[in-house]
């Protein structure tokens, strides 16, 4: 029978991209960039709305919110796969919106303003049944994924605005989004790049190797000599794993140092983001606790010696001066604004 | 003439004895809610003709109202209901439906901010970790609250309150902290400083959250706030939406004179320049975060939400 294959099929999809996102890749295959997960995990919702069985928005929603969470359990620390959840849940609900042809203002948040003019206590059910809800739905999730195919050349785009010729610029560990951004600000300036290597892992190298590759002039250095290097550091460019509700960045270990560096130097620190990285969580307590490996130690103490390896850093918003995303440049101060503006309220605890 | 007087007088002491008697029956209600509630009975009783003599009868017992209790809370009470009241007779031209739709709607306002509280404290009993040690100024039913719910969640923390002078109000607040055996210390105003090297987060409540994004506290905020800020500890404020008030002080001078003292004070005393002021203006760039029943706000986007009311 078709129906009961395409389940199969779905379920068997849904279990490998599991599977895949546990150990440590993004449904894909080997460890690649966030921006591929994104767009695995918007695909496989995508085809989640197309297959499952639903008859009004509020089942797709419970569906889709089911799946998140098996998804965000398998892998926490990957964040873009719950903000995709949470994105493809605003769509729903805007489409739900727009289908009953109330106004958008109308499911708008929690606003003093709405406590203060609203009839009833009731809130949305979401039950009722359109027909073209499915269509109108799939097709937001196309934009969506249009949206995300594009987000590293957009960011590149704007690279031309920020650095200028003959300027030093650091960085710190490898991304993409960073990478792309120095290579199409090479195509017409000459600039010099210093990469920090990010121990353990030492992904500057590659970094550094890619750059030089794209004709940049490249310097590589040891984390420790961050601070002793960062006075002749006009600019600090950086790439992050995830930006919290409040301005903050969940970035890989090292982050900060470089980050209080340029504080303390009064260099700009620039960060390159793009869109599906936005997180409502605001803790920032929590994945201090670390994510981390052991290196085997080959000696005789290593009974007696504890290694922490913490993989990720929190840096306060108050260190960064601008966020570069693919809608544009944004202070850290005005990144509640984007994220009331991507997600619902509602749903920021799957 | 002498009537009107009278009347006037009449319906001053009613107001003044429901707000006296709502403040008494229910101790745990905010001040902002007990005027908010009073204004609505007055407005079920009153038996104007028009809007505009609605609104004015309204601003005069909201005036009413400060005299007995000068707080930014019961001020910011009363201009949103005043707010309230335009939105509504807005969309109503016909006087006697608007009553009714502003009476009802009262009420469902009122049942929704009752919950106020429950809804911030389960936003900020996260931030709470086990083993943290929480600083507080004086005594806040919100804080106390938030508090509750991190001791339901099985969390364990100890608290040092500063007792703030000159009516000691943190006594009270350790008081209801160690009926829900939480471990607690009674610090001297003079020793935040002092105390603040063993302390993992400050948390405080506010009298009134202004449209900077600060918020308007007893006094002796603000110095626990610096010290926070150059100790790097997390400072965070919890607070009501009905809280936010139309105010833009850029310090403490510009604070008004009317919420800084007692009601009976600026009756009675000429000049103020003697008298101990009761609170202080903390500026956003001291806070961490906000914690609402809006949501958790960063200082930044307090304005915002003003400004999708009030405009």
């Amino acid at each position: 029978m078709p129906g009961a294959d395409k389940e199969a099929d779905l379920t068997e999809r849904i279990e490998a991209f599991l599977a895949d996102l546990k150990r440590g890749g993004c449904g894909t295959g080997p460890i690649r960039g966030s921006g591929e997960t994104a767009r695995e995990t918007t695909a496989l919702l995508r085809k989640v709305t197309a297959q499952a069985r639903w008859s009004s928005a509020g089942d797709l929603m419970e569906i889709i919110r089911k799946e998140g969470r098996r998804m965000t359990a398998a892998q926490p620390s990957e964040t873009t796969v719950g903000n995709m959840v949470l994105r493809v849940l605003k769509i729903i609900r805007e489409e739900y919106a727009r289908s009953r042809g109330s106004s958008e203002e109308t499911d708008q948040q929690e606003s003093l303003h709405k406590l203060l003019t609203s009839g009833g206590l009731s809130e949305e059910n979401f039950r009722q049944h359109f027909v073209h809800l499915k269509a109108n739905v799939i097709e937001a999730i196309n934009e969506l994924l249009t949206e995300l195919e594009g987000t590293t050349d957009n960011i590149a785009m704007q690279a031309l605005e920020h650095i200028h010729s003959n300027e030093v610029i650091m960085t710190v560990g490898r991304s993409r989004t960073v990478e792309a951004f120095l290579k199409d600000a090479a195509r017409k300036r000459k600039f010099h790049v210093i990469v920090a290597e990010c121990a353990p892992f030492c992904q500057g190298h590659e970094m550094a190797t890619n750059l030089s590759k794209a004709s940049i002039e490249t310097t590589v250095i040891a984390d420790a000599a961050i601070f002793a290097v960062m006075s002749r550091v006009n600019k600090v460019i950086i790439g992050t794993q995830t930006v919290l509700a409040n301005g903050g960045l969940r970035a890989v270990n090292g982050t900060h140092t470089v980050a209080l560096a340029a504080r303390h130097h009064s260099t700009p620190l620039i960060v390159c983001a793009p869109m599906f990285k936005l997180s409502p969580q605001v803790l920032y307590g929590q994945f201090l606790r670390p994510h981390g490996l052991v290196f085997a130690l080959t000696c005789t103490i290593l009974s007696k010696v504890n290694v922490h390896c913490p993989v990720f850093d929190y840096v306060p918003p108050e260190l960064i001066t601008l966020f570069i995303s693919n809608i544009g440049g944004n202070a850290p101060s005005y990144i509640y604004r984007l994220m009331s503006e991507l997600y619902h309220p509602e749903d920021h605890d799957l | 003439m002498t009537e009107i007087v009278r009347n006037t007088s009449r319906k001053k002491d009613f107001l003044v004895e429901y707000f006296r008697t709502q403040m008494r029956t229910d101790p745990d209600m905010a001040s902002a809610v007990a005027a908010i509630r009073t204004l609505l009975e007055f407005l079920r009783r009153d038996k104007g003709e028009t809007i505009l003599g609605l609104r004015e009868s309204l601003k005069w017992a909201t005036d009413c109202l400060t005299e007995v209790d000068s707080s930014v809370a019961v001020s910011s009470g009363g201009e949103l209901f005043l707010r309230f009241i335009s939105l509504t007779s807005l969309e109503h031209q016909d006087l006697s439906r608007c009553k009714k739709v502003m009476e009802e709607r009262g009420e469902l306002f009122l049942e929704k901010i009752s919950l106020s509280r429950t809804k911030v404290a389960k936003l900020c009993h996260t931030f709470i970790k086990d083993g943290a040690k929480i600083l507080t100024h004086s005594s806040s039913r919100v804080v106390l609250r938030v508090l509750e719910k991190a001791a339901a969640e099985k969390k364990r923390f100890t608290v040092y309150v500063t007792e703030s002078q000159p009516d000691t109000a943190g006594k009270q607040m350790a008081d209801a902290l160690r009926r829900l055996n939480v471990p607690v210390t009674v610090v001297l105003d003079a020793a935040v400083g002092y105390v603040l090297e063993k302390v993992d987060l400050v948390i405080v409540g506010a009298e009134g959250v202004v449209e900077s994004g600060g918020i308007i506290n007893k006094i002796g905020t603000y110095q626990m706030a610096v010290c926070s800020k150059a100790h790097n500890k997390p400072f965070y404020v919890v607070a009501e939406s009905f809280k936010f008030v139309r105010l833009y002080p850029l310090n403490q001078q510009d604070v008004p004179d009317r919420f800084k003292y007692k009601a009976d004070t600026l009756r009675t005393v000429s000049d103020l320049s003697d008298e101990h002021p009761m609170i202080d203006y903390t500026p956003p760039s001291l806070i961490t975060l906000l914690f609402t029943d809006l949501g958790v706000l960063t200082p930044s986007a307090v304005s915002d939400e003003l400004i999708k009311l009030y405009l």
